[in-house]
């Protein structure tokens, strides 16, 4: 007996529903849950301890993005009291109402190795340097949603709010200046190298050397960094507890890992979307097979023009 | 067909309030104060507008580094897209659950869904800091398929601009079929491709909304604990879709009995009673679903402290709780005045619901706060009284409004013998039958 088209479609969904219901949901590990290191990661590490608070990246920073000085403030001096639309980089201060121990800390973009930002950017105008792993926002595809400075974690980009054309600032590693061979402008300035710049995998070498030489004069005896939030390139070392410094404890898996899982599976390859739509037409051609009929008979009854 | 047999189906029908057909709002003039103080407030939100494109979003509006969303997005968008889900979920109720009862709302929901979607994506234009690079969203190996903001932006479009226009087209056909006998082989012919695509379009009108109204939820999922417990949860986007649908059964319903109160029409108790079900049902099931998940997560405290979360949290239970049971009430007392104030209150509800997560529980640090400034709070509203200018000039023009087919003679006798100079809006020159009548009585 011959097959019919219909009977060849219906087949086939019958097959494909279970295969792709299976396939979509069960996988293991998604692509996009894999969370792969950079070729050649770059990478800062900003030790707490030895940061004098002086800002000298501060003003290196705006030097070397040629930004101007913020100094709304005072309209004196550079002296940005948060991350800002002229401020990639700033120096704040913890220190605790009860006098013990305060510490400075480096507020700057932590180049996630899974970056939020990225995972909820639209048009990927935010997005991972596949080789150095710096996270770069360009003008061309940013629609100004925002919603970078919504999924950050540690809230760092910052939307320009004055002006026709607004840009969103970010600490973007200095890419202009690593492209010619140099450091970026923070680290280059730093007179008690408590920010220091070089390939991540040594940072980290370092940095654990450093928590292993000083048992106990660390908070936790780790780097944060390594692990939180999948991994940053940024790494941090400080005696008070990194939640006071702004850094939250995230976990070892990335913010996108953990909470997009579900819709990372509902959308994966499209297939599950794909399937519900051939069903619905299935479902509403039949609907409206019944309902012209019943529209039509309704017309020779009332003799007036059925209305869809 | 045989004029006994017409008349005799006539007059049964003529005394029966049985919802059978749309008719225009006739009587009524379009331009009014009421129509006239809205077109004012669009005119504000234009001029506003133009000076937001130059000035940038800081000079008008409340929204600050901490607060990056207004409530242009977390009101306009979110919510109101939410009120106009009704093209999906009176759609899916009718189409593919077959409550065939259902069919003669269509046309309100579809017209609702319509204008909030389109007020909704202009002020989301108006929103966006470099809306001129928008254009990516034709070159699909740029989007980023796994933003749920992505999915937000390009399904929406997608969505108003093609499923839905497409299902608003009849009503304007049939419009022309009336006005003009030499237009129908025309509109015949757009009818019957129409007629070929529509299970295509009807299913894309369903998926897509389906796909973004649960994405708006996963919006906030990657916010993670600035959003507070009581509502960041895996489940945002099944509970931002289940508060969609019975938010808008809630407004294609009450504003269809809003609508037949002002301009005098009868209800059909059967058609409300069966939507009023349906949405009762969706209420207490979101509901579950909602306590359910707290419960198992073990948020519930936090809702007993005395905090402003914990106020908006038990307001909105309450106000959605409370209008389902007087959707209830009213199915067994048979009260309209019951049956409305139910959908005014769960919608309200679902309202609170759809703008906490962004806004009301959003706590990006302690010291954070947003305030809507004047100028944004306008620019708000003249898009919202862009919609209801839209809805009123339509459902006067073009035939949305339920009615008992009585409705239907009334309009044409009306325009016969009370307006017989009125020409141009084709409902009324020939008679209600549709055949043109300049042919066989030669005048005119």
């Amino acid at each position: 007996m011959a097959i019919t088209r219909r009977q060849l479609i219906t087949g086939i969904a019958k097959a494909g529903v279970p295969a792709a219901i299976a396939g979509s949901v069960c996988t293991g590990k998604l692509h996009a849950e894999s969370i792969e290191m950079p070729s050649a990661a770059v990478g800062m590490l900003y030790d707490a301890t030895i940061c004098i608070g002086c800002k000298a990246c501060v003003a290196a920073c705006a030097e070397a993005n040629d930004t101007p000085p913020d100094t709304r403030g005072d309209a004196l001096h550079q002296a940005p009291s948060d991350l800002n639309d002229l401020t990639r980089n700033v120096i704040k201060l913890y220190k605790p109402e009860d006098g013990s121990v305060f510490s400075f800390v480096k507020r700057q973009c932590m180049h996630c190795l899974d970056p939020a930002c990225a995972a909820g950017c639209p048009f990927q105008a935010l997005h991972k340097d596949p080789e150095t792993g710096v996270v770069n926002w360009s003008a061309e595809e940013c629609i100004g949603c925002r919603y970078c400075t919504i999924t950050c974690p540690y809230h760092i980009p910052r939307f320009q709010w004055v002006g026709f054309n607004p840009r969103v600032t970010k600490c973007e590693f200095c890419s202009h200046r690593l492209a010619k061979g140099l450091k970026p402008g923070c680290t280059s300035v730093c007179p008690t190298g408590a920010v220091i710049f070089g390939p991540r995998p040594v940072l980290l070498r370092e940095a654990k050397k450093r928590v292993q030489n000083n048992p106990g004069h660390y908070y936790q005896n780790r780097v944060y960094g390594e692990t939180d939030n999948g991994g940053t390139q940024v790494l941090y070392l400080s005696k008070v507890p990194f939640e006071k410094l702004g850094l939250p404890e995230l976990g070892p898996e990335s913010v996108p890992a953990k909470t997009l899982r579900w819709q990372r599976r509902f959308y994966q390859y499209f297939a599950l979307p794909a399937i519900l739509y051939a069903g619905l037409v299935q479902v509403i051609r039949k609907s409206l097979n019944g309902h012209e009929l019943e529209a039509h008979e309704r017309e020779k009854e009332t003799g007036l023009r059925a209305q869809l | 067909m045989s004029s006994t047999a017409m008349s005799t189906v006539r007059e049964t029908d003529r005394d029966s309030d049985r919802w059978e057909r749309t008719v225009p709002v006739f009587g009524f003039p379009v331009v009014n104060g009421f129509f006239l103080s809205l077109s004012g407030l669009v005119l504000v939100a234009l001029a506003l507008t133009a000076y937001r494109e130059l000035a940038g979003l800081g000079p008008v509006s409340g929204m600050n580094d901490a607060f990056g969303w207004g409530i242009w997005k977390t009101f306009n968008v979110m919510v109101l897209t939410a009120l106009g889900s009704g093209a999906f979920a009176v759609g899916i109720a009718a189409w593919v659950f077959r409550r065939k009862k259902l069919h003669v709302l269509m046309r309100m929901a579809l017209l609702t869904s319509f204008l909030s979607y389109a007020c909704g994506l202009l002020l989301l234009g108006i929103d966006a800091g470099r809306p001129w690079n928008f254009y990516w969203i034709v070159f699909p190996w740029r989007w980023n398929m796994h933003s749920p903001l992505a999915e937000v932006a390009i399904c929406m479009s997608i969505y108003a601009m093609i499923p839905l226009a497409i299902e608003n087209i009849p009503p304007v056909l049939e419009r022309l079929w009336y006005f003009d006998s030499r237009l129908r082989p025309g509109v015949q012919k757009i009818e019957k491709v129409l007629r070929y695509f529509f299970p295509w379009i009807i299913a894309a009108a369903y998926l897509l909304p389906g796909m973004h109204q649960s994405s708006l939820g996963a919006l906030m999922l990657l916010a993670g604990e600035r959003v507070h417990p009581l509502w960041q949860t895996a489940w945002l986007p099944v509970l931002y879709l289940g508060a969609a649908t019975f938010m808008s059964f809630g407004c294609v319903a009450g504003t269809t009995m809003l609508c037949c109160l002002v301009w005098k029409r009868a209800m059909d108790m059967e058609v409300l009673d069966e939507a009023a079900r349906i949405t009762a049902w969706l209420i207490f099931g979101w509901l579950g679903l909602r306590l359910l998940d707290i419960l198992f997560r073990g948020a519930f405290v936090t809702a007993l402290h005395l905090d402003r979360f914990a106020a908006v949290f038990w307001l909105e239970v309450l106000l959605v709780s409370v209008g389902g049971l007087l959707l209830l009430r009213s199915l067994r007392t048979g009260e309209k005045r019951s049956m409305f104030l139910g959908y005014v209150l769960s919608s309200a509800g679902g309202m609170i619901y759809r703008f906490s997560p962004t806004t009301l529980a959003f706590r990006p640090n302690p010291e954070a706060l947003y305030f809507p400034a004047t100028v944004e709070v306008l620019v708000s509203l003249g898009f919202i009284s862009l919609g209801v200018v839209g809805f009123l000039v339509a459902v006067k023009r073009f035939a949305i409004l339920p009615a008992p087919l009585h409705e239907w003679y009334d309009m044409a006798s009306y325009f016969r013998f009370r307006r017989p100079y009125i020409r141009w809006t084709g409902y009324f020159k020939y008679g209600y039958f549709g055949e043109d009548e300049t042919e066989t009585n030669g005048d005119d």
